[in-house]
């Protein structure tokens, strides 16, 4: 397969777009040694013109688990000119050292005017049966309307790169409102699925549970830009314990440095909890989930550079302290361990209004 | 109360703290099987917070010595390779335990130290007790496990023990030793481990059948011709297996647990929920349901058990069977069986199921091929050929583990011809994750109190029953016992084993 081309070698061959079906038949007759593996269409949209490139090579990383039809759509709204072009190349991978499987990909370069035409050119070059995946990269923007989220089976997003965070999130609560078949996969909720996972291995442990009713003090450290991930955590912590706001939520403590704020809860055994989110300017997003009350602590916690979470549980005469595994930090790692995981994510759903309530109070 | 954190995260029942002793604790199976997958659960952060793992066996070793020698192998043979972070952390969970399998006193000890790890664990004294030693060890273990009181759960506890086959030798053997299981441990609390039942393709075959609505319509014998279960390995007796083997036999080391395992999850049907005895209620049914070939010439028509030759495999020259290493040179063990089974119910009236178990066939493969009966042929009688085969829906189990299905489809071109064409599902090509191995998976059920992967009671006693009969008839003595045929190492089989198929206008499928 011959993937040469002066200007986006990474992208494969350019074709007329009228003509992407005949050629990506032609690539493939022309090596028939090769499997075309597709499970999913996964579509890469960006507003960032320069994105074909990088994404491709997202793909590639991504399709040695993912067997995929990869569409990937770079839009540039301020070119003067209109204009689409496309490309199609194959990323193949040996699987037990022997079988070439490849799946397609198709690449638009979508400018000036002919943004508009997304549904009707890029759309309908989707694999017939196979639900679609839509990873959506920065912030939302008009493009994201009630059309664009009826198409998409499963959409994924991450948060942490949103700047105006609030009206994001309320136009991602309309469409799971308008369709309640829609899945939404945040990857900033991603990076504490394993804190999550470890805190509640934790919490498997007797004395933990025990202990949870009693617990007096929270406290989730995070790196500056990952506020809505330690939101989120917290949003789990107090809907999955739960723990009531005790009066007005107030953000409290430490406004004027923006590098901690605290709330106040009531436990379900009538306990005041103080919870505080701490911010530091480096290291992972998410750095320590503590909960600590009655002589017991359940801390999971992530140093820089290390490969692996610590779960630490002390109680008097009993302490344990474990590796877990660790989510990856950076976007590629986390949309294939969504795909790995699957699922209707329905845990999000349920703690989206107490996150959102939280996100408010913090404005 | 249940912990609200793990809702929604893990879509599995949640394995329980517990400590989990390993009789048998020096042998091939914890080494190279058990100790790596609880390594595996600990990569991915599977395993219950403060699960301890005491290793009982004979020989003299310290904690360190042990863990010295479970790290080796682990390094070779882990799934998820060898990482010294998680190691040096999990190993620390690992102790040994050494006593005689039949020293009260041993089992005494391990009591107290499985308390003092409970009180150091603050809580919850879950027991999981794995029996991977030697067969004869069985009975003593479970005798001493009630002597110290081990068998017993404290408040709010439990107390498992996980049985690795053999589960007898014959009907006699097993309902003996189900017994002595169940005088130590209720029905609920036992789990025999058949790892077949672990693996990715097999769990897969409820999923295949019921989940998807096409295939459950014509399951059964109005669109079912008959249905093959192969288990081919190209292995012979290499490192001193032939003495085991030569006192078990294909017959009761393969079919009586693995293959008919697979046939019931075929057979059965759909169960009413997937609770464990859901599924099993359904799946003893099968074997209870099974045409009992109980006389000497029932068993000459329906069976089949050969003894391979010298020959090649893969290229390399093999002695025969009887020149194996620790294997008698006048045996009369079989390393090769069919068999044509029938199942007396309404679903499979007619339908012959055929299973091949062999050991130095041409290459290793398990499959379960499902033969659809052919299309009227009205319109296409009339070509040069007929219909080209009938459908074929192919479940392979190990290795390349997938599904394929074979259609007939024209050839391209301006006159009519037909061929058959293969849709192919492969697990790897499709999932790029490699699946957790068979004993991760059923460890994992045994802590979370999952029986739906293990053998319950009846399924064993009623798969001895079945093949007792098969066995009392080999072992006739004179001209009455059914003949022991010969084969070539490398060739698929004997001839009366294609024979067997012949009869019935049937043939095996080529793998």
């Amino acid at each position: 397969m011959n993937e040469v081309n002066p200007v986006h070698p990474e992208l494969g061959r350019e074709v007329p777009v009228g003509a992407i079906d005949h050629e990506l038949k032609k690539l493939w007759a022309e090596d028939d040694a090769r499997t075309n593996a597709s499970l999913i269409n996964l579509a890469i949209y960006s507003e960032d013109p320069h994105s074909l490139e990088s994404n491709s090579k997202a793909v590639r990383d991504l399709t040695v688990e993912h067997a995929c039809r990869a569409i990937l759509i770079s839009m540039d709204f301020d070119a003067p000119e209109a204009s689409i072009r496309a490309w199609i190349t194959a990323h193949c991978h040996l699987h037990h050292g022997r079988k070439s499987v490849c799946c397609e990909q198709l690449a638009f370069a979508l400018s000036g005017r002919a943004a508009g035409r997304l549904h009707n050119t890029v759309f309908s070059h989707l694999a017939s049966d196979l639900p679609l995946t839509l990873w959506w990269q920065g912030e939302l923007s008009w493009v994201f309307d009630d059309r664009f989220a009826r198409g998409v089976d499963r959409f994924i997003f991450d948060s942490s790169e949103w700047s105006q965070p609030q009206d994001s999130f309320a136009k991602i609560q309309e469409a799971l409102q308008a369709r309640k078949a829609l899945v939404v996969q945040d990857l900033e909720w991603t990076r504490s699925f394993q804190i999550r996972v470890s805190l509640a291995a934790l919490f498997d442990d007797p004395v933990a549970l025990a202990a949870l009713p009693s617990m007096g003090k929270v406290v989730i450290r995070y790196q500056e830009d990952h506020r809505i991930g330690a939101l989120q955590l917290l949003a789990w912590l107090v809907v999955q314990a739960g723990w009531k706001p005790a009066g007005e939520w107030a953000f409290g403590a430490d406004r004027a440095h923006d590098s901690a704020c605290s709330f106040a809860f009531e436990s379900r055994g009538g306990h005041t909890l103080d919870v505080v989110l701490e911010s530091v300017a480096d290291g992972p997003p998410l750095q320590l989930l503590s909960l600590s009350g009655d002589a017991v602590t359940i801390e999971v916690s992530r140093q820089a550079g290390a490969n692996y979470l610590c779960r630490h549980l002390a109680a008097p005469g009993h302490c344990l302290e474990e590796p877990g595994p660790l989510d990856p930090d950076e976007c590629v790692g986390l949309v294939r361990e969504q795909l790995s995981r699957g699922g209707k994510n329905s845990l999000y759903r349920k703690i989206l209004p107490t996150f959102l309530e939280l996100l408010k109070t913090v404005g | 109360m249940s912990n609200p954190f793990r809702e929604d995260l893990v879509s599995r029942t949640r394995p329980e703290p517990c400590s989990v002793v390993i009789f048998g604790a020096t042998g091939d199976l914890t080494h190279r099987k058990l100790v790596p997958a609880l390594y595996n659960l600990a990569v991915d952060g599977e395993l219950p917070p403060g699960v301890k793992i005491l290793g009982f066996a004979r020989r003299e070793k310290s904690d360190e010595e042990f863990r010295a020698g479970l790290e080796e192998l682990n390094r070779k043979v882990s799934r998820s390779g060898h990482d010294e972070e998680v190691w040096s952390s999990f190993v620390q969970s690992i102790h040994y335990h050494r006593s005689e399998f039949t020293d009260a006193e041993g089992y005494q000890r391990l009591a107290e130290r499985l308390d003092e790890i409970d009180r150091e664990r603050g809580g919850k004294g879950n027991r999981l007790f794995y029996i991977a030693s030697a067969p004869e060890f069985f009975d003593d273990i479970l005798e001493h496990l009630k002597g110290a009181g081990l068998n017993q759960a404290k408040d709010g506890c439990w107390a498992r023990v996980i049985v690795e086959k053999p589960f007898g030798t014959d009907l006699a053997t097993a309902q003996r030793l189900n017994q002595v299981v169940n005088r130590t441990f209720e029905e609920k609390d036992t789990y025999r481990i058949d790892h077949y039942l672990g693996k990715e393709t097999a769990q897969n075959l409820m999923v295949l059948r019921f989940a998807n609505a096409i295939f459950e319509p014509l399951w059964n014998s109005n669109h079912i011709e008959q249905i093959q279960i192969t288990c081919a390995e190209n292995l012979g007796m290499e490192g001193g297996r032939g003495g085991y083997y030569d006192k078990s036999g294909a017959l009761r080391d393969m079919v009586q647990n693995h293959l008919l395992q697979l046939l019931s999850l075929v057979a059965m049907e759909p169960p009413t929920d997937l609770s464990a005895d859901g599924v099993r209620d359904e799946k003893v049914k099968v074997i209870r349901s099974l045409r009992q070939w109980d006389t000497p010439e029932k068993v000459a028509r329906n069976v089949v058990r050969g003894q391979y030759t010298a020959g090649h495999v893969d290229g390399v020259s093999v002695p025969g069977y009887r020149e194996e290493d620790r294997v008698d040179p006048e045996s009369m063990t079989e390393s090769y069986v069919a068999l044509r089974l029938l199942i007396d119910t309404w679903r499979w009236s007619g339908v012959p199921f055929y299973i091949r178990m062999g050991k130095r066939l041409p290459k290793k493969a398990t499959e379960i091929s499902v033969h659809f009966k052919p299309a009227p042929g009205v319109l296409f009688n009339a070509l040069p050929g007929g219909l080209p085969g009938s459908n074929v829906l192919v479940i392979r189990i190990q290795p390349d583990e997938g599904i394929s299905l074979r259609m007939v489809s024209k050839i391209p071109g301006t006159s009519l011809r037909l061929e058959p064409v293969k849709m192919d599902f492969h697990y790897a090509t499709s999932f790029g994750k490699s699946s957790p191995e068979a004993y991760e998976r059923l460890l994992l059920d045994a802590m979370a109190g999952d029986a739906t992967l293990f053998a319950r009671r009846d399924e064993v006693e009623e798969a001895w029953k079945f093949i007792d009969h098969i066995e009392h008839a080999w072992h006739q003595a004179g001209d009455e016992a059914p003949a022991m045929t010969e084969f070539v190492a490398g060739s698929w089989g004997p001839k009366e084993a294609d024979e067997l198929l012949k009869q019935d206008g049937h043939e095996w499928r080529r793998l």
